[in-house]
């Protein structure tokens, strides 16, 4: 990433024009051509930089539940609980971490129940020890952009 | 998938037990063609709305309303780019789990989110083998920086009891398909 990219990345994170011509918008914002601007965000597509551009929504005000899960599963067992539990659509974020509940992922489902439902398949299929459902009590920060 | 996903119950419900006022069907329909379209890419052309307008039939004028409406009401928390922040050089992630007593949780909690570093903070459950109830997301371009941080997450709050989990393995990571 140049300096250019550095300054899309910074400004394209959050505050979208909702107008007609946005890119227009935002490329007279940073002093270029509409093209330019176009061109480089679909090279940080292409790169992975930009994962996707739209809107992330309030899956609660939505309608559904949310969570996180704690599981403990062996070691020689990961690969295939790993495989059982990214097969769920409501399986956004999935992370090996270093602790005695190795595997943590964040679930979102239609319903409280459907998620105690889906935590109950999955412990029948993965061998996990042990399962925690940790849903969000109180919330202090959601964080917007990552600065570069 | 079927043409009329409201056909199936439990999606038909989902908006309707929305504490958030969307109340009659035509609404409902609409929000759920437009949550459909900008829970995918916004196309990089010129006019991204007025494409998106089209296959919601309705106008473009009526879309970025409805955008401005679902942003005010924050069904739609954010607009923009979501990025893969390991790429942007942001390579260590350690989600820092706290010890706080329960009756101290919102002090500590204002203090945790007013770090720069830090992503997320929530307040979660406890169980007997798992005692932390504060959550930090701690994003920095070192494992060290990030230990840094929590330390002085930790001097500023008063909290001890801590343990930083950085991810060894990302198995997943993807933005929800609602609808």
């Amino acid at each position: 990433m140049d300096k250019l990219d550095k300054l899309i990345m910074n400004r394209i994170q959050g505050d979208f024009p909702l107008t007609g011509q946005p890119y227009k918008q935002l490329a007279q914002e940073l002093n270029i051509a509409e093209d330019e601007l176009l061109t480089r965000l679909r090279v940080l597509k292409e790169r992975g930089i930009i994962r996707r551009l739209g809107a992330v929504f309030d899956s609660k005000k939505l309608g559904f539940s949310s969570t996180l899960v704690a599981a403990q599963v062996p070691e020689e067992k990961i690969d295939k609980a790993v495989a059982v539990i990214n097969a769920y659509p409501g399986v956004t974020h999935n992370y090996q971490r270093a602790a005695e509940y190795n595997v943590w992922f964040t679930l979102i489902a239609e319903s409280q129940e459907r998620i105690e439902q889906i935590l109950q398949e999955i412990s029948d299929k993965t061998g996990a020890q042990k399962i925690l459902n940790l849903p969000a009590v109180s919330f202090y920060k959601i964080k917007v952009n990552f600065n570069v | 998938m079927p043409n009329n996903l409201w056909a199936q119950p439990t999606l038909q419900n989902h908006l309707y037990k929305s504490r958030y006022c969307i109340t009659n069907m035509s609404d409902q329909n609409k929000i759920q063609k437009i949550v459909r379209e900008l829970q995918a890419d916004l196309p990089l052309t010129s006019y991204p709305f007025k494409e998106i307008a089209q296959r919601c039939d309705m106008t473009e004028d009526e879309l970025l309303e409805a955008i401005k409406n679902l942003q005010e009401k924050g069904i739609i928390r954010r607009f923009g780019a979501v990025v893969r922040h390991q790429r942007m050089g942001i390579t260590a992630n350690g989600m820092g789990v706290w010890i706080v007593p329960p009756e101290d949780a919102g002090r500590v909690g204002k203090i945790m989110a007013t770090f720069r570093e830090v992503s997320h903070c929530y307040q979660r459950p406890t169980f007997p083998d798992w005692p932390y109830n504060l959550f930090t997301m701690i994003h920095s371009s070192t494992v060290a920086e990030c230990e840094d941080v929590a330390a002085r997450i930790s001097e500023a709050t008063g909290i001890k009891d801590y343990k930083l989990l950085f991810s060894s393995r990302e198995f997943k990571k993807v933005s929800m398909v609602y609808f």
